[in-house]
């Protein structure tokens, strides 16, 4: 199995490059490893529960803000607390503000059971900025990480490892959680509530669970949050972190365990590298959601998934060249798509106008990439109009013949004609989630 | 267990959808260890009655005892565990699990893990042994590493009556097992029947009248929400009115 080494070396390669990483970057990292882990807690109910919540902010939040409050009497000197337990508390109020929600939510299901969510994380929302004792009202709550066991817990590296160690754990814990007969009851539920039912469980009780490890690893992630920030208010209810986790996890792809760390990391870094550049950034990613949803529902995972399990029968002297074209056709059209934007956007800007005033009514030419552009020349408009139809001509081709290869490996026999015996079995051992 | 006790007792058992009435008086009971069959027309209210026993409805009135204890209005799990298993006249497996552990699901909550969160599956040999030998007991044993939704409609009836067995119920109710299947599949799957309900209680709702007659010992004819008779296959069949509410029907057909 290549599976164990390529988590291996990922971790290895976790621990030992941050060190050599800038403030920026590390800081980066560690939301890229809370968005991991909040995405995996969330994929538990819509991968392997098939419940769809809208409204996880809530648990996220609320183990942030407890995790806050022990941080404060810590600061108080009340109580000592070793600091690298201090996501325990998002735990614990994860879990049991999991088990109140979970228990109304769980009683519906699908269109019902994602509204009931939904309410629930809004209700957080509008209460959290008037109730000053519990979430300090519209500033919100404030802390000190404090030194312990001869750590100071004070530079971001510091913070980056404890982020690491509980995520790496509670990453293992949510995959050896498949491995349980809970875990398998789980998979049940998703594919056939009633007959779950009819072999002698509670599927109620069994969702409330469900829902409540969720909950609770989506309270670790904002005690991680909460313990590198220092700081929450009531905007981690907002609807915004709800839907953000919803994208991480369908981009990564849901039905593979691994899929919305993919997600979560491809989206926090891009939102860390972009969002300087550009405050489109937030389009893209819609964009890119939209896009992927149509063309690759099973997600960036589900593609990687899909090769790893036909790898030896792929002949790459074969699929290179399409997957050559379909990169180039993909890139002109993403370079189109990205210069209109840009360019709209600075035309219907605020200081555009301004210009177009200082030039008596004109139109002068406008700034984009560090290039002055004349908003009124052809070249300005049907170059990337031309980019854009070549790249789609090269993508359309690209995909059929993609389409054309990747059918012959599907309908090739098995490769040792042993039929489907360990074939089926690496696969079910693979795809976790079904 | 009191063996003079029946299995299950329907005691004026009555059903309305608002306010259509579907089971209108049933009352009969179905002893240990023996195979009875309800059979009747369409729209009798066979699969209503197995809804009712199973949970998935509550009754109107009147009263359903298992092994003489109530079981009126206690939700399908409950049922359930108190040792009653049915199967599904529209398969109803889990698809994108397999074969394997579609059976595995029901034998864990025989063996009491349903909320077993902190030791690997993996480790429970005794279930997953229970599991292989189910599997095996159906034939289905070659497909056990396949996805339960890839596998031919008998073999996806056949893993439907596995399931049902699986639980550890005593008193098994079968919903048209044999609806759809050739005459060989019909066949085959008579004798699984016959092999595995030894020694356990079989309500079964056929149309396959030589199913009927060759499994059961007894046979209930419900027309119009009601029983019209209840007696052994032979007499049945010799019964006039049952064979103008009925057997006629087909005979004329």
């Amino acid at each position: 199995m290549r599976t164990p080494l390529i988590i291996a070396a990922v971790l290895v390669a976790l621990a030992a490059v941050p060190p050599f990483l800038g403030l920026g970057l590390q800081n980066a990292l560690v939301n890229v490893l809370i968005a991991s882990l909040f995405a995996l807690a969330f994929n538990l109910l819509i991968g392997q529960a098939g419940l769809l919540s809208f409204g996880h902010a809530a648990y996220f939040g609320v183990g942030a803000f407890a995790t806050l409050h022990l941080m404060r009497i810590i600061e108080d000197g009340v109580i000592d607390f070793p600091t690298p337990l201090l996501p325990l508390a998002g735990a614990v109020a994860g879990l049991v503000v999991g088990a109140i929600a979970g228990f109304f939510a769980t009683m519906r299901s699908g269109v019902y059971f994602a509204l009931v969510t939904l309410a629930i994380a809004e209700l957080f929302h509008a209460l959290a900025p008037r109730w000053q004792g519990l979430f300090g009202g519209e500033a919100g709550l404030s802390s000190m990480r404090m030194p312990w066991g001869g750590i100071t817990f004070g530079s971001t590296l510091q913070v980056y490892y404890l982020t690491l160690g509980w995520v790496a754990i509670s990453i293992w814990v949510l995959w050896a959680y498949t491995r349980t007969p809970f875990g398998r009851l789980t998979l049940a539920l998703r594919d056939n509530e009633q007959r779950v039912r009819f072999l002698g469980y509670n599927a109620h009780a069994t969702k409330v669970i469900v829902f409540a490890v969720s909950a609770m690893f989506s309270g670790i992630a904002g005690a991680l949050q909460a313990t590198s920030n220092e700081v929450a208010n009531y905007s981690l209810f907002s609807s915004h972190v709800s839907a953000q986790v919803v994208l991480y996890t369908f981009v990564g792809g849901s039905i593979v365990f691994f899929g919305p760390l993919l997600g979560a990391a491809i989206f926090t870094l891009f939102a860390y590298l972009i969002s300087d550049l550009t405050r489109s950034w937030l389009l893209y990613q819609g964009l890119i959601f939209v896009l992927v949803m149509l063309y690759a529902p099973a997600g960036i995972g589900g593609i990687v998934q899909t090769h790893a399990r036909h790898w030896q029968r792929l002949d790459w002297s074969r699929l290179a060249g399409p997957y050559a074209l379909g990169g180039l056709g993909g890139g002109l059209v993403a370079a189109a798509v990205v210069f209109l934007t840009e360019s709209l956007g600075v035309l219907f800007d605020e200081a555009y106008a301004v210009a177009r005033r200082g030039a008596g009514g004109g139109y002068p030419p406008f700034e984009a990439f560090g290039i002055p552009w004349d908003p009124l020349s052809p070249v300005t408009w049907g170059v990337p109009l031309a980019l854009f139809v070549v790249g789609l001509v090269l993508l359309l081709r690209a995909r059929r013949a993609i389409a054309e290869r990747w059918d012959a490996v599907r309908s090739a026999p098995a490769v040792p004609a042993a039929g489907p015996g360990p074939d089926a079995r690496t696969a079910s051992t693979q795809q976790i989630a079904g | 267990m009191d063996a003079s006790l029946p299995s299950l007792q329907f005691i004026d058992v009555t059903k309305s959808f608002g306010p259509v009435s579907v089971i209108r008086g049933v009352t009969l009971d179905v002893l240990p260890g023996e195979r009875h069959a309800v059979i009747g027309p369409n729209g009798a209210g066979k699969s209503t009655l197995f809804n009712l026993v199973s949970g998935l409805f509550g009754l109107s009135t009147g009263d359903i005892r298992l092994k003489g204890r109530s079981i009126a209005g206690l939700p399908p799990h409950r049922i359930n565990r108190s040792g009653l298993a049915r199967s599904f006249q529209i398969t109803n497996i889990f698809h994108r699990m397999s074969v394997f552990e579609n059976v595995r699901i029901g034998v864990m909550a025989r063996h009491g893990v349903r909320y077993g969160l902190f030791r690997p599956i993996a480790g429970k040999r005794r279930i997953n042994d229970e599991a292989r030998e189910i599997l095996s007991l159906v034939r289905l044993d070659a497909r056990a590493d396949d996805m339960a939704g890839d596998l031919t409609y008998s073999e996806q009836r056949a893993l439907e009556i596995s399931m049902t067995l699986t639980t550890g119920a005593d008193v098994i109710l079968l919903d048209e097992p044999t609806a759809g299947m050739s005459r060989d599949e019909t066949a085959r799957t008579v004798e699984l029947i016959r092999t595995v309900t030894t020694g356990k209680t079989l309500l079964l709702v056929e149309h396959d009248m030589s199913v009927v007659f060759s499994l059961c010992d007894r046979v209930s004819v419900l027309v119009y929400g009601q029983i019209l008779a209840t007696d052994t296959p032979a007499r049945i069949s010799a019964n006039r009115e049952v064979q103008e509410a009925y057997l006629g029907e087909e005979a004329a057909s």
